[in-house]
C-alpha cells in the first residue's frame, strides 16, 4: 500500500507546528523521520494515526483520499502506530495482548487455544522465536516492541509507525527488531521510523524525510547521503546566531565527578564544573544525563561508584536534604510531576525549599518567608494576582520561576538545571536564559541539561554531550555548535574511540 | 453560629459565596444539619421546647467527653491522611499504652511504687514515659513505612494486630485498678460538671492547628501527601518527616491513653480502643480531608468527629423515634456517606 500526505498544516492557537509537509511512503520501504525536538515529527504521525485531526492537507492511500477521525479510523485503514512509551499490559499473557482490543470468545469463555494459535501462526510467519504463554512483565523491551508490531499485524496493518523505538533498547535488542524490521520489509509492509540516532538510519533505511520548524526541509534515498549531512538537514545551514556573548571568566573548581557510574544509566562520567560558569551538559533521550544529575542531588535510589568532590571535598549525599546542606540545588524536568506541589500557595511553593531555615522557635517567621519570597519574586520578575493564590493559577512559565526561586533562596553553590525551559513560551525561556547568566555572573556554578543543542549553545560557556550514558564529546568555543553536538549526540563518534579518550584526558 | 449568619440578607449569595471557597464550611452544614435532626427528635422526646435545652446541653457533654479520646487520635490521624498515609494501628496502640501506663501507676504492684515514686511525681513521670513509649510506636510505624517502603495500610494493619496481641498475652493475669489520684486527671469537676477531657481535646486542637498552619513541618506534610516525588526534590528528607508524622499520632494515642485510663478507671485489653481507627479515619475524611492526601485542616477534623459523635449517639435517637434496632446502622452508614457527599469535591 502506498501513503501519500500532501500539504498538511497543523498549528496550535498561534504556533504554526507544520507547514504544507508532504510526506510519503511506499510498500515494503523503510523511512525514515527526522528532525530535532519541536520540529513537527510527532504531530505529523498523530495526525496519521487519527491521534489529531490536520487543519488542513489530505492522506492517501493508493491513490484513494481517506480521512481518519480516531486512532480506530487509522488502524482499520491499515496503519499501526508503536509509540514510544509501550502500550502493553504487563500482567497478561503475550496471546492475551495481542487479542487485547477483540478477545475471541467461545460461548461466555475466552476462546485461548484459538488465540495461542493464531498467535503462534503470525510468529512462525514473521521468524519470531517467542512463547505467545509467557506474561509480558519477563519479556525483554526488544520482544515487547515485537509483540506490539504483531498486534498491528494481527490487525492486518501495513503501515507500521515505529516512534524511537531504539531508545531503550541494548545492541542485541537493536538487531532483533530490525531483523524483524526486514522481514517485515519483505513482506512488503511500509515502515515509519523515527529515531535521532542517525547510525541506525543508516544501517536499516531507504529514504529520509527530514522535518526542520514544521517544514519538509530534505528528502531522498538513503544511499545518496551520510550523517554529516543528515544532521545539518536537521539543524539548517543557517544556524541561529543567538550565541552565548559571555566572557565566560570562570573561578576556582566547585563540582567534581570523578569516574561516577551507575550500572543501568550511566558509565564513567568525570566532568567539573567552576565558580561563575555555565556548563552544559546535552544528549538526546536515554543518554542518562537526568539520571546522571540526579545522582549528584541525592535523588536516585540505585548504587553508583565514583567521586564526588564539592571544593576538592569528597561528599556522599545520601538524600535531597543532604544535597541542599551541601548547597547542591538540582530544578527538575516535567515541571507538574516534579517541580510543583499543586495543592500549596505561590508563596509556600517558592519557599518550601528554604523553609526549615527561617523558623524562628517553632515556628515559621512568616514576615521573614514573605521578605525573602518578595525578593527573588522581583529579581525574576514573576508576574502573579496574590502570593496566597494556588500555584495552577499561574502560567507555565511563571511556575517554572516559582520552581527556580525556591532554590535560589537558599543560596546553592551549585544549580542544576534540568530542562529548565520545557513547556515554556518563546519570551519566558529568553528571560530564563538571561536569569541563568546574571547568577554565573554573580558566582554560582550553573550546570544545565538540555536536549535542545540550540539552547545549549545560546547560554553554555562549554557543554559535554553525552551518548546511552557515555560522555562521547566536550565541545567550546567555535567548536560548540548545533551541528557538532547532533553529530556527537546521535553517536556519531562512537567508533572514533581515540577522539573520545582524548577529550577524557581534558577533563581529567 | 449558623442561625446568627441566616439572618444576612444576601443569604443564598453568601451561603454559595462559601460552599465554593470555604473547604470548612461544607463541614460545618453537614454537622449543622445534624444537630437539626437531633434537636427535633429530641424536643419531641422533652415535649416542650424549653425542655429541649438542658437536654441538649447533658447530651453535647456526653458526646463530647466520650468521644476525647477517638478526638485526639484523629488529630494525629489527620496528619498521617494529610500526608498521603494511614494508620489503622492508633486503637491498639491506645490498647498497649494504656496497659503500660497501668503497670505503671498501679497502686499495689505498680513499677514506680516498687522504686519508691508515689502520688503526682509518680504521674507525672508516667506520661513522659508513656509520651515517649507512644512516640516510640509511632516510630515504628514510620519507619516499616520510610525505610520498609511497606504501603502504610500494610504497615499499620500487621501493627494493629502485633500490638494488641502481644498486650492481650502480657496481661493475662492483670487485673488493674487505677489509684484515685490518677483519676483526677480527668474527673475533677469544673462547674460541677466533669469537663477536663473535653477542655484537653480542645486544647490539643488549637496546638496541632498551629503546629500545622505555623511550622515548616506542617508545610512539610501536606507536600509530601500533594507530590512527594517534587517534596523529595525540594530537598525535603521525607524519610525523616514521615517518621515524625508517625510518631506524632503514637503521641496523640499516648494522649488519648492517659485519659482513657484516668476516665475509665480500668481496661478491657480485648476491646479497648478497637473500632477508633474507623471513627478516627472517618472524622478526618469527614472533615474535608483528601484521602489521598494533600487537602487537610485540623479544625475540619474536629468538626469531623463531632458529625461521628452525634452519628454514635443516633442509636437512642433514632430508637426513641421508633426506627427498628438492627436499621440504626444502616442509618447511621446512611449519615456518614450523606455527610461527605455533601462536601464540595475536586472534579479529577
Amino acid at each position: 500500500m502506498n501513503l501519500f500526505m500532501h500539504k498538511i498544516n497543523k498549528s496550535f492557537g498561534a504556533n504554526n507546528v507544520l507547514t504544507d509537509v508532504d510526506f510519503k511512503l511506499n510498500s515494503g520501504e523503510i523511512c525514515a523521520l527526522l528532525g530535532e525536538n519541536g520540529a513537527g515529527k510527532s504531530t505529523l504521525m498523530n495526525i496519521l494515526g487519527g491521534v489529531l485531526p490536520a487543519d488542513s492537507g489530505t492522506i492517501e492511500i493508493d491513490g484513494k483520499e481517506i480521512q481518519f477521525s480516531s486512532p480506530v479510523d487509522s488502524l482499520d485503514a491499515g496503519i499501526g502506530f508503536i509509540h514510544q512509551e509501550l502500550n502493553l499490559v504487563n500482567d497478561l499473557t503475550v496471546y492475551e495482548n495481542m487479542f487485547i482490543t477483540h478477545l475471541l470468545k467461545k460461548g461466555l469463555f475466552l476462546d485461548t487455544d484459538e488465540m495461542i494459535r493464531k498467535t503462534e501462526d503470525l510468529f512462525k510467519r514473521m521468524d519470531v522465536d517467542l512463547d505467545p504463554k509467557m506474561m509480558v512483565r519477563d519479556l525483554d523491551s526488544s520482544y515487547k516492541q515485537i509483540v506490539e508490531i504483531c498486534r498491528a499485524l494481527l490487525q492486518d496493518a501495513s503501515v507500521i509507525i515505529m516512534d524511537e523505538p531504539t531508545t531503550s533498547l541494548t545492541e542485541p535488542e537493536i538487531e532483533r527488531v530490525f531483523a524483524m524490521m526486514r522481514t517485515l520489509k519483505d513482506r512488503g509492509v511500509g515502515i515509519i521510523f523515527i529515531s535521532h540516532k542517525l547510525n541506525e538510519v543508516m544501517e536499516i533505511c531507504d529514504r529520509y524525510t527530514v522535518l526542520r520548524d514544521g517544514s519538509m526541509v530534505a528528502e531522498g534515498l538513503v544511499s545518496d547521503t551520510d550523517p554529516h549531512k543528515l544532521a545539518e538537514h536537521m539543524v539548517g545551514h543557517e544556524v541561529k546566531t543567538e550565541i552565548n556573548t559571555r566572557s565566560g571568566v570562570s573561578g576556582k573548581e566547585v563540582l567534581r565527578l570523578e569516574n561516577l557510574s551507575d550500572e543501568r544509566y550511566f558509565h564513567n562520567i568525570s566532568l567539573c564544573v567552576h565558580a561563575g560558569e555555565v556548563l552544559g551538559v546535552t544528549g538526546l533521550l536515554g543518554d542518562g544525563r537526568s539520571e546522571l544529575f540526579q545522582t549528584v542531588f541525592g535523588a536516585m535510589n540505585t548504587k553508583h561508584t565514583g567521586k564526588i568532590l564539592l571544593d576538592n571535598t569528597e561528599i556522599t549525599v545520601k538524600n535531597t536534604h543532604a544535597a541542599l546542606e551541601h548547597g547542591i540545588a538540582y530544578l527538575p524536568r516535567n515541571r507538574k510531576e516534579n517541580g510543583i506541589i499543586k495543592d500549596m500557595t505561590i508563596l509556600d511553593n517558592g519557599s518550601i525549599v528554604y523553609l526549615p531555615k527561617i523558623v524562628k522557635g517553632l515556628f515559621i517567621d512568616q514576615k521573614r518567608q514573605e521578605e525573602l519570597f518578595q525578593k527573588e519574586v522581583d529579581a525574576l520578575r514573576i508576574k502573579m494576582g496574590s502570593k496566597f493564590d494556588m500555584i495552577t493559577s499561574l502560567s507555565g512559565g511563571n511556575q517554572q520561576k516559582i520552581v527556580l526561586a525556591k532554590w535560589l533562596m537558599s543560596g546553592p553553590k551549585v544549580l542544576i538545571l534540568d530542562n529548565p525551559t520545557q513547556g515554556v513560551d518563546v519570551g519566558a525561556k529568553e528571560e530564563i536564559y538571561q536569569i541563568i547568566h546574571r547568577l554565573a555572573d554573580e558566582g554560582a556554578a550553573v550546570i544545565v541539561l538540555s536536549s535542545e543543542a540550540q539552547e545549549i549553545v545560546r547560554i553554555c560557556d562549554r557543554s559535554w554531550v553525552m551518548f546511552h550514558g557515555k560522555q562521547v564529546g566536550l565541545v567550546e568555543g567555535n567548536d560548540m555548535n548545533e551541528h557538532n553536538i547532533m553529530f556527537l549526540a546521535t553517536g556519531g563518534n562512537s567508533e572514533n574511540k581515540q577522539k573520545s579518550d582524548a577529550y577524557n584526558v581534558y577533563a581529567g | 453560629m449558623e442561625k446568627a449568619k441566616k439572618e444576612n440578607k444576601g443569604f443564598i449569595g453568601w451561603f454559595k459565596d462559601n460552599w465554593a471557597h470555604n473547604s470548612l464550611f461544607s463541614t460545618l452544614f453537614a454537622l449543622f444539619v445534624m444537630v437539626l435532626i437531633q434537636s427535633v427528635v429530641m424536643w419531641n422526646n422533652a415535649g416542650s421546647f424549653g425542655g429541649l435545652f438542658p437536654k441538649m446541653r447533658m447530651a453535647w457533654l456526653n458526646i463530647l467527653r466520650n468521644n476525647a479520646y477517638a478526638g485526639i487520635i484523629a488529630l494525629g490521624m489527620c496528619f498521617v491522611i494529610i500526608s498521603g498515609g494511614i494508620d489503622l494501628s492508633v486503637g491498639s496502640q491506645l490498647c498497649a499504652l494504656g496497659a503500660i501506663l497501668l503497670y505503671l501507676i498501679e497502686p499495689n504492684f505498680g513499677l514506680l511504687l516498687k522504686i519508691g515514686m508515689t502520688g503526682p511525681l509518680a504521674y507525672a513521670a508516667a506520661i513522659i514515659i508513656l509520651l515517649c513509649l507512644g512516640c516510640l510506636l509511632g516510630l515504628l510505624n514510620g519507619s516499616l513505612i520510610a525505610f520498609g517502603k511497606l504501603p502504610p495500610f500494610i504497615a499499620t494493619l500487621g501493627t494493629m494486630k502485633i500490638f494488641r496481641s502481644v498486650t492481650q498475652q502480657l496481661t493475662k493475669k492483670f487485673t488493674p485498678t487505677v489509684p484515685a489520684g490518677f483519676k483526677a486527671i480527668t474527673s475533677t469537676k469544673i462547674n460541677g460538671q466533669v469537663i477536663l477531657p473535653i477542655i484537653y481535646w480542645a486544647a490539643i486542637v488549637i496546638i496541632m492547628h498551629i503546629i500545622f498552619k505555623k511550622s515548616a513541618f506542617g508545610r512539610q506534610t501536606i507536600a509530601i501527601g500533594s507530590n512527594e516525588r517534587a517534596a523529595k526534590l525540594s530537598g525535603i528528607n521525607v524519610n525523616l518527616t514521615k517518621r515524625k508524622i508517625y510518631s506524632l499520632c503514637g503521641v496523640m494515642c499516648a494522649i488519648a491513653a492517659i485519659i482513657y485510663v484516668a476516665r475509665i478507671g480500668s481496661m478491657d485489653f480485648a476491646n479497648a480502643g478497637s473500632g477508633y481507627e474507623m471513627d478516627a479515619i472517618a472524622a478526618v475524611i469527614v472533615g474535608g480531608t483528601a484521602m489521598s492526601g494533600g487537602r487537610g485542616s485540623v479544625i475540619g477534623t474536629f468538626l469531623g468527629m463531632l458529625i461521628i459523635g452525634v452519628m454514635n449517639v443516633m442509636n437512642n435517637i433514632l430508637n426513641s423515634v421508633g426506627v427498628p434496632t438492627f436499621l440504626c446502622e444502616a442509618v447511621k452508614g446512611a449519615i456518614i456517606i450523606f455527610a461527605v457527599l455533601l462536601q464540595k469535591k475536586e472534579s479529577v
